[in-house]
């Protein structure tokens, strides 16, 4: 018999992929696929809540992939992967099960349910691999699942197919220039340190920087992964896919996309520069910072003018995550804590307010704000859910979005960013100014009944699509209301991370065999 | 990477991909990014030990008695300055380091699946337009 808990790391990745090979032979027999991949993902829920027990409680777990020792590949648990992977298993549970009844019923037994689970493999993969080669995997897997999720079809056809595909090969050729990036920056490091584990480099680059024989190729590489983890994290100059990919994908994919996806770049910045480029980081925390601040400017500005819901949403996304990226560049213990606490919001509420829009597309029968109005009446459920998205957005209390951004704008006083922190705040407004403008558009005024004539076929609100989002608007406004533990939970992160030795230690004690 | 012409090689499949990219036809971007990423399999593979006689590490020329290495593979010494996973300066090497061809291997598989995605996303494009500049397709450009 052998113990379950000690391979907890192996089996959040193994599972979903070998869930996704026996869904494709599954194919056939849909009542049984999606019965199965909604229990599995209960079950992995449960499972990354075990492992971030362990972790909480033993400390950093190591999982050696076929005990080759630190030379080999190795999964890391510390209370940021496993935090993240929390994260990801709830979303992408509610997910599922709001895409029982909302992805059309033909794209859902061919190749919905296994690409799902290999985006699920890959978001957990990359959050827990602790080799940097591996990372540059696992970001090919999850580029391409959501490549295929994007394509699927919603009931109705909200969206057109011709759409999707403009997208998506946008969303390709961009984030496939990245991933050749990756590979340079990765193959520079070999070159330099000779190792692939993220531990075992950041003790040679720190041996080397204690000799002064740090070489100045080191910065250009810790660029080129400023660069990297800013196109997957849709950072300013890098954003352009977003806006387009975000909106045509359906609703529980944007919510994934958005909520869970974007949240890997900001990972990636973590782990690599607070463990790897350490030494790199007096010069970075000023270009991530000025980044963020670019981020947060033109998303908030492009946000105000769309007219199409989905696009509104996947703008503010571009500008919440600059705010994130701001806690990342103020890198003090404090800025940290705000920044996780911000992204595990922002990953809620975005998420919500993705399901949110599904339903209130469907029920309008356009994408189109202008031609809604009077939805309160007609939908009050979607309403309510859209006022308290809206409102943890846009960092009103009580919604966890006030905390969030509480906290990021004290951390930033702390640390005596003022300048940063006006600019920030500006936007922070105009995130109330769109937020509540869409509002306006589609739920008060004159009730219109566009349901009719709407250019697509409808589809109501079932118990199915309203569950997921009660779910996660109960979590925003948890957040919001008893907010220690998650300020805890992040406050001891940030030390952590901030504590590299931690993780070199739980690594680099191992031996070959 | 100690051989020239290698590096000259790569750099100028680096410019014919950059090129290739930058055209308005779809096709020719993909065929850039192919070319492109043949670019970066060839760089990771120089990163290794390619001539099979001299490792592609910094090591101490200084004369810290590196060679006192074990033989093994996994040789490494932080207070030697020897940052490598493979032998130390004055061992002979009759092998290329195995990593680099498994990196190698991984990225071009990799690549592989990406490009077949990519390609039957132009076909389907170009069946629902019927064209394929980048000027008519209206959302590649906002």
């Amino acid at each position: 018999m052998i113990s379950l808990d000690t391979h907890l790391p192996i089996i959040l990745i193994a599972t979903p992929i070998l869930l996704a090979s026996l869904m494709v032979l599954l194919r056939k027999q849909p009542g049984i696929q999606k019965i199965l991949s909604v229990s599995v993902s209960f079950v992995m829920f449960i499972v990354s809540i075990l492992l971030l027990l362990q972790v909480w409680s033993g400390g950093i777990q190591v999982y050696e992939v076929g005990e080759w020792g630190k030379y080999g590949i190795m999964l890391v648990a510390d209370l940021l992967s496993s935090g993240m992977v929390v994260l990801t298993s709830f979303v992408s549970f509610l997910a599922l099960i709001y895409s029982l009844d909302y992805i059309e019923e033909k794209s859902l037994s061919a190749s919905y349910y296994p690409l799902f689970s290999l985006l699920v493999a890959g978001l957990n993969g990359s959050f827990l691999t602790g080799d940097i080669f591996n990372l540059f995997v696992f970001f090919e897997i999850l580029l391409l699942s959501s490549c295929g999720l994007v394509i699927a079809n919603e009931k109705g056809g909200v969206t057109k197919s011709s759409d999707k595909m403009e997208a998506t090969f946008k969303y390709l050729v961009l984030n496939m220039l990245s991933s050749i990036v990756m590979l340079i920056a990765v193959a520079s490091l070999y070159a330099t340190t000779g190792t692939l584990n993220m531990a075992d480099i950041s003790v040679k680059l720190s041996a080397m920087s204690a000799a002064g024989t740090l070489p100045w190729y080191v910065f250009a590489i810790a660029l080129m992964f400023v660069v990297v983890f800013g196109n997957k994290a849709a950072i300013f100059p890098l954003h352009y896919w977003l806006p387009d990919v975000h909106p045509t994908a359906p609703s529980p994919i944007s919510a994934m996309l958005s909520g869970v996806l974007i949240k890997v770049g900001a990972y990636g910045m973590l782990r690599v520069f607070f463990l790897i480029f350490i030494d790199t980081l007096y010069i970075f925390k000023p270009v991530i910072i000025y980044l963020a601040l670019a981020t947060i400017v033109v998303g908030a500005i492009s946000a105000v003018a769309q007219t199409d819901v989905k696009r509104l949403l996947a703008y503010s996304s571009v500008s919440q995550i600059g705010y994130v990226f701001l806690g990342i560049g103020f890198g003090s213990v404090y800025g940290l804590t705000a920044a996780l606490v911000y992204l595990v919001n922002h990953a809620f509420a975005k998420s919500m307010l993705f399901l949110t829009s599904g339903g209130i597309i469907h029920h309008a029968g356009t994408r189109d704000m202008r031609k809604m109005g009077g939805m309160v009446d007609s939908a009050p459920l979607m309403s309510m859910m859209f006022l308290v998205g809206a409102m943890s957005i846009a960092g009103l209390p009580p919604m966890g979005g006030f905390i969030a951004k509480f906290q990021l704008f004290d951390a930033g006083i702390t640390e005596k960013y003022y300048f940063e922190i006006a600019i920030a705040l500006i936007f922070a407004v105009f995130t109330l100014f769109y937020m509540f403008r869409a509002m306006l558009l589609m739920f008060w005024g004159e009730k219109r009944d566009v349901n009719e004539h709407g250019e697509y076929s409808t589809h109501g609100t079932s118990p199915l699509i309203a569950l997921p989002i009660i779910m996660l608007a109960l979590g925003v406004v948890v957040f919001g209301l008893y907010a220690e533990p998650l300020i805890a939970f992040a406050n001891a992160t940030a030390n952590q991370i901030l504590d590299p030795q931690l993780y070199i230690d739980a690594v680099m004690t191992r031996v070959v065999r | 990477m100690n051989n020239t012409l290698l590096s000259l090689t790569i750099a100028i499949l680096f410019g014919i991909g950059t090129f290739l990219i930058l055209r308005r036809d779809i096709v020719r971007v993909i065929i850039g990014l192919g070319v492109l990423s043949h670019a970066v399999n060839l760089l990771i593979v120089s990163t290794g030990v390619f001539a099979g006689t001299k490792v592609p590490i910094i090591t101490d020329d200084g004369g810290h008695g590196a060679a006192e290495a074990t033989g093994t593979i996994f040789t490494d010494s932080l207070s030697q300055g020897i940052l490598a996973p493979v032998l130390a300066a004055g061992n002979h090497v009759d092998f290329v380091d195995p990593l680099v061809q498994a990196l190698v291997l991984t990225a071009i598989v990799i690549s592989l699946a990406t490009t077949a995605f990519i390609l039957i996303l132009a076909y389907r494009i170009y069946e629902e337009y019927g064209t394929t500049d980048i000027k008519e397709l209206r959302r590649l450009w906002g």
